[in-house]
Parts: structure tokens; C-alpha cells; sequence
């Protein structure tokens, strides 16, 4: 009988120590979240590297009674990361050793598409204001218009943490959604004529520019904006790696291991912070739509700026290029490059839509850094 | 957080966009300086001049292709470069580079994935 009693309170303890005794219906939805996201990485291959940690970590975010952000350990170690800023940094590290700013050195009247692009993050700012939403939680809602999930990721962290999982999850959807959510509204504001613009060759660009250019931009930048000197210095100094010639080592390091390291804890903490009290809530559903909204305008700004741009150099800039002026590099400079090519056929726009495109990354992280400095 | 510094969404939109669109001119400044006092650009185009007056430029090409490479090969990259608009007596050689694709290839699919 001692025998039996005993079984039987041990059993009990089992089961109220285990997450079943505290599991919920919120719970059983965000595991059903995260196996959406998990197939939507795994099958249809919807940004994979990223999507898949996410929701794998959407998933261990909803395990009752795991302790994993109370006691220190792996996960704990994991969000220290995502809440001090320490990831996204190291990631714009790799993609600065991975990108070539020689588009952009060679013609830097792109940045102006860059920066034209950026007026869908505050298309969306003002539409989140307006649905209700604080002007902190409005900035980092609209910099999803950014196409740039480490700023998105960084800006959140900063501006609304309890928004970071909706802010992260609607920026990579998105993005892996460009050639579908561009295309039209590329078509509905060009011509014919203006699609089948054909600009000339850029000029070479010296080994001294490609040095100089990360140098000086980051004591630029960093001195104008300091708020974001960490994300745009690792830029450029991953950039430095890969320009100087002296550093390919540390380059191969920053654009593979490292890079993809930083993911696996970058996107995973994402996921962890996808938790049912956070997520379940009427206001992800607004970030949902805000970010669309936010894709949309971004794409439409850089097309108008592009026309603008189009009409001034004489018909020697087509305006298609100026889509890819919303970062998701290199994605919306291949978008712009397939549209290009379906108005003319044996017109390459991918070198020209990359300059706009980086310029877009650079422009992202100036209005991550200007709604730092003015609204946190 | 401190007090932003107003709440009007359209001011902020404009102040935002005014302050990125002045830093990336300010950007593009500095790329037009970095170009006019690259001390690297006139050394570059020097010895390119004295190359320009080629008479005959196919034959030029066929001489300068490597072992390696048909005539019928060399013939699709010259008209391919022709196709963007420059002449024949400006190719003055055709061979390959030492370049790994396949790690390039990985390379651009890792940064699609992240951006």
C-alpha cells in the first residue's frame, strides 16, 4: 500500500512539474504557428536559413515551465544577445564582407532611389500612429518597409521589444514574398517605354574607391548618427575585409562561419520571443497588414524617384531599378532584373538595380538611426 | 525612453525623410571626392591608351585567346560584347579567370537569405 501511495504522489509531482499541467490553448496555436512557418521554410523553401530557426524556436517559446529566459543556460545566453543588440551587428558584419558597393561607388546618384525607398517605413509610421499604436511601436512597425530584417531586428529590440517576434516574422515573410509583392506595382507605375530603358555600361571602379568608400562612410555615418554606429560600422568593416585584399581570412570568416553562427542565435532568439502572451494578440495582425502596406509604398517611392530620375538623365536611367532601392538584397535587384528583362528582352539591369539596392541597406539603417535619435 | 520630440506622424515622416535623404547626399558627396582625388585612377588609364589603335581587331582576339578556347567560342564572346555597343578593335584578349562559381553562387544565396 506504502508502494502504491507513494508511485501514485510521485506521479502527481511528475505531472505538475511537467509543462502539460500548465499547457493552453495559446500555447497549442503558436506550436501550430511555428509548424506553419516550419513548413512553409522546409517545403516551399520561403527564406529557409532564417524562417526555419524562427519557427523551430516559435515552438520551444511555447513549452511551459522551461525556465528558458529565467535561469541561466543556452537560451538565456541566446536572448541576451537578441535584447542587447549584440546580433544584428555581427550579422551586417557578414553581409558587408558578402556585398559589393561597386554598383553604388560607380554611380552614386542611386542612393537617391535608396533613400526614396525609404518612405514606405514611414508610410507605415503614420498609418500605425493612426490605428493607435505609440510613436516608438509606429517606428519600428515601419521599418519592416526597410526589407532589412537585422535593422528591423535592431530598431524593435530598442523602440518596442514586446512587438520584436510580429516585427521579425512579418520582415522575413516579405521579404521572401518580393517577387510576388513587386512586380505589379512596378508594372502599374511605368510605361512600356520606360521599361525598356537601356542604360549604359559603369564605369570601373578603382581598388582605391572600393577601400576608401567603407572608411569614410562609417566615421560619416557613425559621426552623424551614432545610434546606429555599431550596425552601419560592422558594415562597413566587413566590407573593409573583403575590399582591402590584405584581410581574406577575416572576410571568409565574416561571411561564412561567423555569418551563418550569428544566424542560427539571431533567428532562434527571434523565435523564442514568439510567445503566446506576446504573439496571441489583435495587434499582430495590424503589424501584418502595416508591413505589407509598408513593401508596397517602399517599392512604389523608389519607382516614382526612379521616373524622376528617368526624365532628368534623358531617358538614361530606367526607373525599374529603382524598386530594388528597398534593401532585400539581392532579391529586389533580381525582381527588377526579371521585370526589365520580360519589357525587353536582352536587357541586364542586375549590375545597375544593385547600386539602388545597397544603397537601400545604407538608407534603412540612416532611418532606423534618424527614428532612434528623434523618437526613443 | 525619454519624451520623442513630437508626435504629429506627418512632421515625423517628414523630418525623416528630409534627414535620409540629406545623409545618402552626403554619401554620394563623399563617393564624387573619393573619385576625383583617387591618386590610382590616371596610373590606370595610361598604358590603356597607347593599346586603343588596333588595326585589324578579330584576328587580334583569335591571337590572344588561349590554347583552350574554340574559334566559335571566342566568336560568341565578341558578339555578345559587341551586342552592349563596343567594337571589335576594342576587345584585346580573351580568357578565363581563375574564379570559384560554385562558392560565389553560395555566397549570393546567403546573403538573399539574410537581407
Amino acid at each position: 500500500m506504502e508502494l502504491f501511495n507513494a508511485f501514485a504522489v510521485s506521479l502527481q509531482a511528475v505531472w505538475h512539474d511537467s509543462g502539460f499541467s500548465a499547457f493552453t490553448g495559446g500555447h497549442a496555436i503558436m506550436i501550430a504557428v511555428g509548424l506553419v512557418l516550419l513548413y512553409l521554410a522546409i517545403v516551399k523553401e520561403f527564406e529557409p536559413l532564417l524562417l526555419g530557426p524562427i519557427a523551430f524556436g516559435c515552438i520551444l517559446a511555447n513549452f511551459p515551465r522551461t525556465g528558458f529566459l529565467e535561469e541561466p543556460g543556452l537560451m538565456q545566453a541566446i536572448h541576451y544577445g537578441i535584447a542587447n543588440e549584440i546580433f544584428p551587428p555581427l550579422i551586417f558584419l557578414g553581409i558587408g564582407a558578402m556585398t559589393d558597393f561597386g554598383p553604388l561607388i560607380a554611380r552614386p546618384a542611386t542612393l537617391l532611389m535608396g533613400a526614396a525607398a525609404q518612405i514606405g517605413v514611414f508610410v507605415a509610421l503614420v498609418g500605425a500612429m493612426f490605428l493607435g499604436f505609440t510613436v516608438q511601436e509606429a517606428g519600428a512597425i515601419g521599418i519592416i518597409g526597410g526589407a532589412d530584417g537585422p535593422t528591423a531586428i535592431y530598431l524593435s529590440i530598442q523602440m518596442a521589444p514586446h512587438l520584436l517576434g510580429a516585427i521579425a516574422v512579418a520582415a522575413y515573410s516579405y521579404m521572401s514574398l518580393v517577387p510576388l509583392i513587386q512586380p505589379p506595382v512596378m508594372k502599374l507605375l511605368t510605361t512600356q517605354k520606360e521599361r525598356e530603358v537601356v542604360m549604359e555600361q559603369m564605369r570601373p571602379v578603382t581598388k582605391f574607391e572600393r577601400v576608401c568608400f567603407p572608411i569614410i562612410s562609417a566615421i560619416l555615418i557613425s559621426l552623424l548618427l551614432p545610434p546606429i554606429a555599431s550596425l552601419l560600422g560592422m558594415l562597413m568593416l566587413g566590407n573593409l575585409f573583403r575590399e582591402s585584399g590584405v584581410m581574406d581570412r577575416l572576410s571568409d570568416t565574416a561571411q561564412n562561419s561567423l555569418c551563418n553562427i550569428v544566424t542560427i542565435f539571431l533567428a532562434t532568439g527571434t523565435g523564442m520571443t514568439m510567445s503566446a502572451e506576446s504573439f496571441l494578440v489583435p495587434q499582430t495582425l495590424l503589424i501584418i497588414v502595416l508591413g505589407l502596406i509598408a513593401f508596397i509604398f517602399g517599392t512604389a517611392g523608389g519607382v516614382i524617384f526612379g521616373k524622376i530620375m528617368c526624365r532628368t538623365s534623358g531617358w538614361k536611367i530606367n526607373p525599374l531599378i529603382g524598386s530594388a532601392g528597398v534593401s532585400a538584397v539581392p532579391m529586389a535587384a533580381r525582381v527588377s532584373q526579371v521585370v526589365g528583362m520580360k519589357a525587353k528582352p536582352g536587357n541586364y539591369l542586375l549590375m545597375h538595380a544593385m547600386g539602388p539596392n545597397v544603397a537601400g541597406v545604407i538608407g534603412t539603417a540612416v532611418a532606423a538611426g534618424t527614428m532612434l535619435a528623434m523618437l526613443k | 525612453m525619454s519624451q520623442p520630440v513630437t508626435s504629429n506622424p506627418l512632421i515625423i515622416m517628414l523630418i525623416n525623410m528630409t534627414v535620409v535623404f540629406l545623409v545618402l547626399i552626403a554619401l554620394g558627396i563623399v563617393i564624387n571626392l573619393i573619385h576625383k582625388i583617387d591618386p590610382t585612377a590616371k596610373k590606370e588609364k595610361a598604358p590603356a591608351e597607347p593599346a586603343a589603335p588596333a588595326p585589324t581587331a578579330v584576328p587580334s582576339v583569335t591571337q590572344s585567346a588561349p590554347a583552350g578556347l574554340s574559334p566559335e567560342i571566342v566568336a560568341v564572346i565578341a558578339a555578345a560584347v559587341a551586342s552592349y555597343g563596343y567594337g571589335m578593335d576594342q576587345i584585346r584578349a580573351i580568357r578565363p579567370i581563375a574564379r570559384d562559381g560554385w562558392k560565389q553562387s553560395g555566397r549570393n544565396i546567403v546573403a538573399e537569405r539574410l537581407l
